[in-house]
């Protein structure tokens, strides 16, 4: 059965041709975009991020971090902070590549299994994916020594970094 | 009549002579999903979809071997022998996206496998053989041994185990199809890996009004890619 589906799959349901996810800013806490940080963000910051067009998540304790790197334009953005013996990256992206039916047997599975945070640790890489206000999002935790150091072995970091994350930029 | 019968023997020739061209470089691969040993798990069998259609082959030059590195020769569940054993650098070419592994896998049989393709350099020699760019993009990330590129087409392409010294991008830096990205390795920080590149391709899904990131399978892509490259139209 599941190689017929995958069959029909290949063939005739996956649209190709993508496009942009709406946001939905209503489900943006006012405060979160109106608050202002307790000092000015960093201008690596706010200068990498001026032209996104989604709400941009950033752990707190990086938010004010002056030597991160800032690759962004207006569908996506993907902050990277060195660490010791480890690259912390935090994107955000609203663009999709490929649509399909939702009443397709194996991606409506796919759909309703999905948390709403997944963490996973691949090729040694920690990371958390989710998706907010119609966007995706993901934090990547990649280590110099990915099979002793705990931030890549065990999920307490990375959830300690999405449980502090904030919004620190973006606009409609 | 006379033009269009001239027309058709060109395409016919042309056909013939990219066949031969393949032909004499002995390539030849099983199909997606059809993962070696059978002990390996359950591959995406059937999915002759290209994901990624038009990437250039992401190392730069051919031959190169798309097969396990955990159960090929030498492998850590593999033939006892060496990971240079010459078998590992032999055509056909075996799929190993969604080899067994623990690691979450929507798009693979049980939810689990691996993310993508693991691909071996003409020769088992490191720093020696060019990592490229599959397609016009950025740089959006560096970590401590993968190298990501996100595409023109939206798509984030993952190159891991590229020695570190010889990265010729930066974070954030446009690069060309085709343009060198660093020399094929086994890094892994501190726990070297087996000489080879893993490749793989991060898109997003969208599933009625909802969406999601997956790792799609980069195999039939990377077929297309590695005939053009053969045909020397990379």
């Amino acid at each position: 059965m599941r190689y017929i589906y995958i069959f029909v799959f290949s063939f005739s349901i996956l649209s190709a041709g993508g496009g942009i996810l709406d946001i939905d800013w209503s489900s943006v806490a006012p405060k979160s975009i109106q608050q202002k940080p307790s000092a000015p963000y960093p201008k690596v910051l706010t200068e990498g991020i001026k032209d996104v067009h989604l709400p941009v998540y950033l752990s707190r304790q990086f938010a004010y971090d002056k030597n991160m790197s800032v690759v962004a334009d207006k569908d996506f953005y993907t902050i990277t902070i060195d660490l010791d013996e480890a690259v912390v990256t935090f994107s955000g992206d609203r663009t999709y590549q490929e649509s399909v039916s939702p009443k397709n047997p194996e991606f409506q599975k796919i759909a309703k299994a999905t948390p709403p945070v997944e963490y996973n640790s691949a090729e040694g890489i920690m990371s958390a994916m989710f998706n907010r206000h119609g966007a995706n999002y993901s934090i990547n935790i990649e280590c110099e020594d990915p099979k002793k150091d705990k931030r890549c072995q065990k999920i307490d970091f990375i959830s300690s970094l999405y449980h502090s994350l904030t919004i620190v930029g973006g606009r409609p | 009549m006379r033009y269009i019968l001239l027309v058709g023997f060109i395409l016919f020739f042309t056909s013939c002579s990219q066949k031969r061209v393949e032909k004499l470089r002995g390539f030849s691969y099983t199909p997606a999903g059809k993962l070696v040993p059978a002990k390996s798990g359950k591959g995406r069998v059937g999915d002759t979809y290209i994901y990624a259609p038009g990437i250039r082959f992401p190392i730069e030059e051919a031959p190169a071997y798309i097969n396990s590195q955990v159960y090929g020769i030498g492998g850590y569940l593999g033939e006892k022998g060496s990971l240079c054993d010459k078998r590992n650098y032999q055509y056909p070419w075996h799929d190993n996206y969604c080899e067994k592994r623990g690691w979450k896998m929507p798009l693979c049989s049980g939810g689990k496998g691996h993310q993508g393709d693991d691909i071996r350099t003409a020769t088992c020699e490191k720093k020696k053989y060019h990592a490229v760019a599959v397609e016009d993009g950025r740089i959006v990330s560096i970590g401590k041994y993968t190298v990501s590129l996100r595409g023109k087409s939206g798509r984030t392409y993952r190159y891991l185990h590229l020695d570190p010294k010889t990265l010729q991008v930066r974070r954030g830096q446009k690069v060309r199809r085709g343009q060198r990205i660093g020399l094929v390795s086994n890094y892994m920080g501190k726990t070297p890996t087996s000489i080879h590149l893993h490749f793989d391709m991060k898109q997003t899904i969208k599933i009625g009004n909802k969406s999601k990131v997956m790792f799609v399978p980069p195999y039939t892509s990377l077929v297309d890619a590695y005939k053009r490259l053969l045909r020397g139209n990379p």
